[in-house]
């Protein structure tokens, strides 16, 4: 029997998320709330209903499943959230795929399947598989044998991760991942559980424990305007840094960006906007050179 | 079909072959032990001769470049997470770490350190700025702008070949000669009056008079004041009376017959289903070299050393009556430089007129002495071809296996330098320069050896194509073993020019495809592309490109209405395949589709051969005849078999939307039940009357070119099945077929002409081109698209299997490129065959739509060529703003 966890998305074909041409597995549900979250509709752990209105052709086929949820205004459909279970009855008959159902539980089997179709391309140019969020390693049983059996594929394995986890979640697969991508948001513990709604302690001892562990580790800090971007927030990053172990390899800068947007209508949650663009080069390289001098250690942003 | 079977690191395994499987098992299970080929094969029980071969057919390696390849592959990713390079050498039994740093650098082309300090930018260490890079001369410049400009040489030149070629055939035609004769007296006549010209700057003189909007040519019918302009073409005005009056009365200079057709055949190529033609014209590469190498007088004595042994017939009269005409070609243009020189013209540079006297004083009547008149004297030759049957789609096919001999001496000898040589290869493409150019050529390839033909002039034809910026048909022939910096580098135009060129072809696949119809491994290996992506064996064969053009999509409507068309229901084409109640398994429908499919081949073939009895005698080319292997030494036309390879490429299109929509009605009508046929039926004539069903259509059943199996593999089966038809036809016809899965542009008139499809298509919509998904489909990253293409049986169409892909031109960075080549190598190693890009994004596109001033020089990939974007019309326009832009986030 192969374990199960809940897949949102499969993404192949992606040339960002680590070495080579990968494939990025996304999980649902995540123990942060950070308010610029990317994925949104990953943040909750439970089964939820998406809808994209914007698809909607008002063909009602949805009402005659489920009248509750599901009603006509007008020229406006409105999909009431409250109280739905997720039975994913309506998104089955949605023909315009405006409703659809996020977080069903894929095998390991399953996806192990999925990732070996690109099995070439990954073999050609070092490539592999990037398990990313919501947050992965809240399925480390899950992880570990999938990675598992991409190692024995000679797949390589990478994850990102906020690692708010119980260190023998990071136990768990530490020995069949290749490549780590840890996020750091805000080094201020208070000011971090203001915008994540927790607070960063047990991040950092799991990164500086990692660290002392594995070899092949990426910081990864997504530069958000007027949140972490300080000369204090730097410093304290640079603070932080400091005290991890040899297997940090580099550190990556992240600009800013307001592509998420329309996904938090979609999963019907509130958008913080923080600007309205994203960084210039001449700011991102700023605050590289500024974190590499402090900290000591390869900073690059991208 | 089961291709699922066993898939091992790129290596399909069939099914029933576990034992290929087990082999490769052990080997990847053992791959850090010392292996042996002989161990292993003794441990499957065969003999080490036959184990290796048997593993070579399957993995396209041997088996100790095949474990290097896989250990070093095992070693890089050891590399990239962080081990020591002398502990992977051991791990990998490398017996020091000089042994493997050597073999990394063979595989990646850097050390392992470098490897990995690059592998955080760039996966591969890419050295191309160490290849030189030409930049375009002052000269270049400005014949560049001169040709895309106003097209000058129209005043000089327009009219003279309808005028002097009609002339000729007339004079023929009176003296009642053989159709082959009159068409030799056309060309011969061009080539004894047209006027040279030079302009200046000119390195390579020379033209080929089309008219500057398109590839026809421009006749004095087509003007107002047709006097004014042959005065100015110093056509004589003897000669122009003598052509209006002529061509009034519209005389049949050619002794020609017409299809006898049935009134059946003729309606079902009004739908587009199953049009059969003969396409005889303008579509060759012809053996360019013979002319470079023997010149027209060493031609000459060569057909009259076949006529004296084969006894005198009107083809070999044909032929020497070219040959003898050709020789003065180049003199014309010596005369004419000799001239400008003595009259002091301060426009000519005395240098470039030397060049020219020298060069055109020699070729094209005798061998090429150099990379200058080699170059001339292949331009030379292709005028004359497109003077036989204009210039559409007779290409050149391998410039840089051709010239490359000439380079080599010249560089050797030092009398060409490098710069030199670019300019030369910039001038000829500027020759070639057309508003729609199929005038195709290629660069790269595989020796029979295995080995790359890639050199120096191949990348000297990509940087010329990139500096030029224009449309240049320009494809790469690559395998496994092309050097990934070259495949880079063509990646890198493709991102650079942004016009779709040059595209890609696969030679692991182009070959075996190629020998599988009966033409020799050598021949095969020397394979070139014509026009869009037919494929020809330069001077060996002549390919009937296009010449059956079939819509298989229509096969559902010819079931559901047994045998009826749904466009014009009194209309029956296909063949009765039974009632709809009477399709209870999805089996027995997909058997019926199966015999429409069989039954339109057998029409399109049908008809191919008939035009073929006409083509024999309507259309003689002596002059291809000349210069294709097996004419002249049967003393047959190229059009009357005479050719080593004689064949008919048959293009297969509405695939994707056929195998689309067998997926719908497996899915809603024989799995779910939701829709009787009869439903579906009506829904189809209905042309989707509720939007919330032909939603469900395209929304909840797979599509083709997402890797899913289940459809890709309707597809793979059509075009199997298609092939082993077009095999009993090749048998019943007596002529050789080859499946094209390739719609060229007719993917709009198949779409206008087919009803409402199961796949969600609305009546009339365009249909996907060749084996490209249907157009905004394919939402599953690039290289599942290019998985479900390569799960075409490519091996059996050597036609070739067709794809654009629609790739974010943001993707092409210098550290995206090499990914880009692994993708395009991995997808090649399961079989993709022919892949062009189509770089611009939607958003540039619907400006160019809105302001179609402002992009003048915007092109995309149309078909198997690009066209300017401007010149296409709205419905193509929309089609390819429809294509699902692929970028890799």
């Amino acid at each position: 029997m192969s374990v199960i966890a809940p897949v949102t998305n499969i993404s192949r074909c992606s040339l960002h998320d680590g070495p080579g041409i990968r494939t990025v597995v996304y999980f649902k549900g995540c123990s942060l709330k950070c308010e610029w979250c990317h994925n949104p509709e990953t943040q909750a752990f439970k089964k939820q209903i998406l809808y994209a209105e914007s698809k909607c052709i008002h063909c009602g086929k949805c009402i005659e499943i489920c009248p509750e949820h599901h009603v006509i205004e007008g020229n406006d459909m409105h999909f009431l959230r409250e109280g739905c279970s997720a039975c994913g009855r309506c998104a089955d008959a949605c023909p315009s795929l405006a409703l659809s159902l996020c977080g069903e539980g894929k095998t390991a089997d399953e996806l192990v399947d999925e990732l070996k179709k690109d099995q070439h391309y990954y073999a050609l140019s070092g490539g592999g598989v990037t398990f990313s969020g919501g947050e992965c390693l809240m399925y480390p049983e899950f992880v570990a044998e999938v990675a598992k059996k991409c190692r024995e594929n000679a797949i390589h394995t990478a994850i990102e991760s906020a690692f708010h986890v119980p260190w023998e979640n990071v136990e768990a697969v530490l020995p069949v991942i290749d490549l780590f991508f840890a996020d750091l948001k805000i080094p201020d513990p208070e000011k971090h559980r203001r915008f994540t709604g927790k607070d960063n302690v047990q991040i950092i001892e799991n990164i500086r424990k990692l660290s002392e562990r594995a070899e092949n580790i990426i910081l990864r800090i997504p530069v958000i305007p007027g949140v972490n971007d300080s000369a204090e927030d730097i410093d304290g990053f640079a603070d932080i840094i400091k005290t991890f172990g040899k297997g940090i390899t580099g550190v990556e800068l992240l600009k800013y960006n307001n592509l998420a947007e329309a996904k938090y209508a979609i999963a019907g949650m509130e958008y913080t906007k923080f600007a309205d663009n994203a960084q210039a080069d001449e700011e991102m390289e700023k605050l590289r050179a500024a974190l590499a001098e402090k900290s000591g250690r390869n900073c690059f942003f991208v | 079909m089961e291709w699922k079977e066993g898939c091992i690191w790129g290596i399909i395994i069939l099914e029933g072959e576990k034992e290929m499987f087990d082999i490769l098992k052990y080997i990847h299970d053992n791959i850090d032990q010392k292996l042996d080929a002989e161990d292993v094969a003794k441990r499957f029980g065969y003999s080490k001769w036959h184990f290796c071969s048997k593993f070579h057919s399957y993995t396209g390696k041997s088996f100790v470049k095949y474990v290097r390849h896989y250990r070093l592959q095992l070693a890089a990713m050891d590399i990239l997470s962080g081990k020591k390079a002398i502990d992977v050498a051991m791990r990998y039994s490398y017996d020091t770490p000089g042994g493997f740093n050597k073999a990394f650098l063979a595989e990646f082309g850097c050390l392992p350190r470098e490897y990995k300090k690059h592998a955080k930018e760039t996966q591969l260490y890419y050295e191309r700025r160490k290849l030189t890079m030409y930049n375009l001369t002052d000269r270049c410049e400005a014949l560049r702008s001169r040709v895309m400009g106003k097209n000058d040489y129209e005043d000089f030149y327009c009219f003279q070949y309808a005028v002097y070629s009609f002339l000729g055939m007339m004079e023929g035609a009176e003296k009642n000669l053989s159709n082959e004769e009159v068409v030799a007296y056309g060309i011969s006549n061009v080539l004894k009056k047209f006027n040279p010209v030079i302009m200046p700057g000119e390195l390579l003189v020379g033209f080929h008079f089309p008219d500057s909007k398109y590839w026809e040519y421009l006749t004095p019918l087509d003007v107002k004041n047709p006097y004014e302009m042959t005065e100015k073409n110093g056509i004589s005005k003897e000669d122009t009376d003598t052509y209006l009056a002529a061509i009034k009365e519209a005389p049949v200079l050619l002794k020609t017959i017409s299809p006898e057709g049935t009134q059946m055949e003729r309606e079902a190529g009004i739908e587009w289903a199953a049009m059969g033609r003969c396409i005889d014209s303008n579509h060759s590469v012809i053996n360019y070299e013979k002319v470079l190498k023997l010149g027209y007088k060493g031609l000459l004595k060569e057909v009259e050393a076949y006529e004296a042994k084969n006894g005198t017939n009107p083809v070999y009269a044909a032929m020497k009556m070219i040959c003898i005409a050709a020789c003065n070609m180049g003199k014309k243009y010596a005369e004419l430089a000799k001239k400008i020189k003595e009259s002091g013209d301060e426009q000519y540079q005395a240098e470039d007129l030397d060049y020219i006297i020298s060069a055109c004083s020699n070729v094209p009547e005798n061998p090429a002495s150099s990379f200058r008149e080699a170059l001339q004297a292949l331009f030379f030759a292709h005028i004359v071809n497109t003077w036989e049957d204009h210039i559409n789609a007779n290409s050149l096919g391998r410039l840089d296996q051709i010239l490359y001999p000439y380079y080599k001496a010249d560089i050797e000898k030092g009398i060409l330098t490098k710069e030199e040589a670019f300019e030369l290869i910039c001038c000829l493409w500027i020759k070639l320069y057309l508003n729609y150019d199929v005038q195709q050529s290629c660069v790269g390839g595989t020796a029979p050896d295995g080995s790359s033909q890639v050199n120096e002039l191949s990348y000297m034809m990509l940087d010329a194509t990139e500096q030029l910026d224009f449309i240049r048909c320009l494809s790469v022939r690559y395998s496994q073993n092309t050097d990934k910096r070259f495949l880079n580098r063509a990646l890198e135009v493709v991102g650079h020019v942004q016009k779709g060129v040059p595209f890609f072809f696969n030679d692991d696949v182009m070959i075996p495809a190629l020998v599988s119809k009966g033409i020799s491994y050598e021949d095969a290996c020397d394979y070139t592309q014509i026009g869009c992506v037919e494929t020809v064996i330069p001077g060996k064969s002549n390919p009937h490109a296009v010449t059956g053009e079939t819509n298989l999509l229509k096969a559902i409507e010819y079931v559901l209405g047994n045998g009826h068309s749904m466009m014009y229901p009194d209309f029956k084409p296909g063949v009765e395949t039974g009632e709809l109640d009477s399709l209870d398994t999805y089996e027995k429908f997909y058997d019926a589709v199966k015999a429409q499919v069989y039954h339109i081949l057998d029409l399109t073939c049908s008809i191919i051969k008939k035009y073929r009895e006409c083509s024999v005698v309507n259309s003689p080319r002596p002059y291809k005849s000349l210069l294709t292997e097996g004419c002249i030494e049967t003393g047959r036309d190229f059009n009357d078999a005479g050719a080593k390879y004689d064949y008919y490429q048959v293009m297969l299109g509405g695939i994707p939307n056929l195998a689309d929509s067998l997926e719908v009605i497996r899915e809603f009508v024989y799995k779910q039940k939701k829709y009787t046929l009869q439903e579906l039926k009506s829904i189809l004539e209905n042309d989707y009357p509720d939007e919330s069903v032909r939603l469900e259509f395209v929304n909840k059943a797979a599509k083709f070119g997402n890797d899913i199996d289940s459809v890709d593999l309707i597809a793979a089966d059509i075009i199997n099945e298609s092939c082993d038809y077009l095999e009993e036809f090749s048998e019943k016809y007596a002529l050789s077929f080859h499946a094209q899965p390739f719609t060229f542009l007719w993917m709009v008139d198949h779409g206008r002409e087919s009803a409402a499809s199961p796949d969600g298509r609305r009546k009339g919509e365009i249909i996907a081109y060749s084996v490209s998904p249907m157009q905004g489909r394919d939402f599953n990253g690039l290289t599942s698209l290019l998985n479900s293409i390569a799960k075409m049986p490519t091996k059996r169409t050597p036609g070739t299997t067709s794809a654009i892909v629609e790739v974010d031109p943001k993707l092409f960075t210098d550290r995206n490129i090499p990914m880009l080549t692994d993708i395009l190598l991995a997808s090649s190693a399961k079989g993709l065959e022919n892949v062009q890009f189509n770089t611009i994004n939607a958003d540039t596109l619907i400006e160019a739509q809105k302001y179609p001033e402002k992009y003048n020089n915007l092109a995309v990939r149309v078909s198997g060529f690009s066209q300017k974007f401007n010149l296409l019309s709205k419905e193509l326009q929309n089609h390819i703003i429809g294509r699902t832009k692929h970028a890799c986030l």
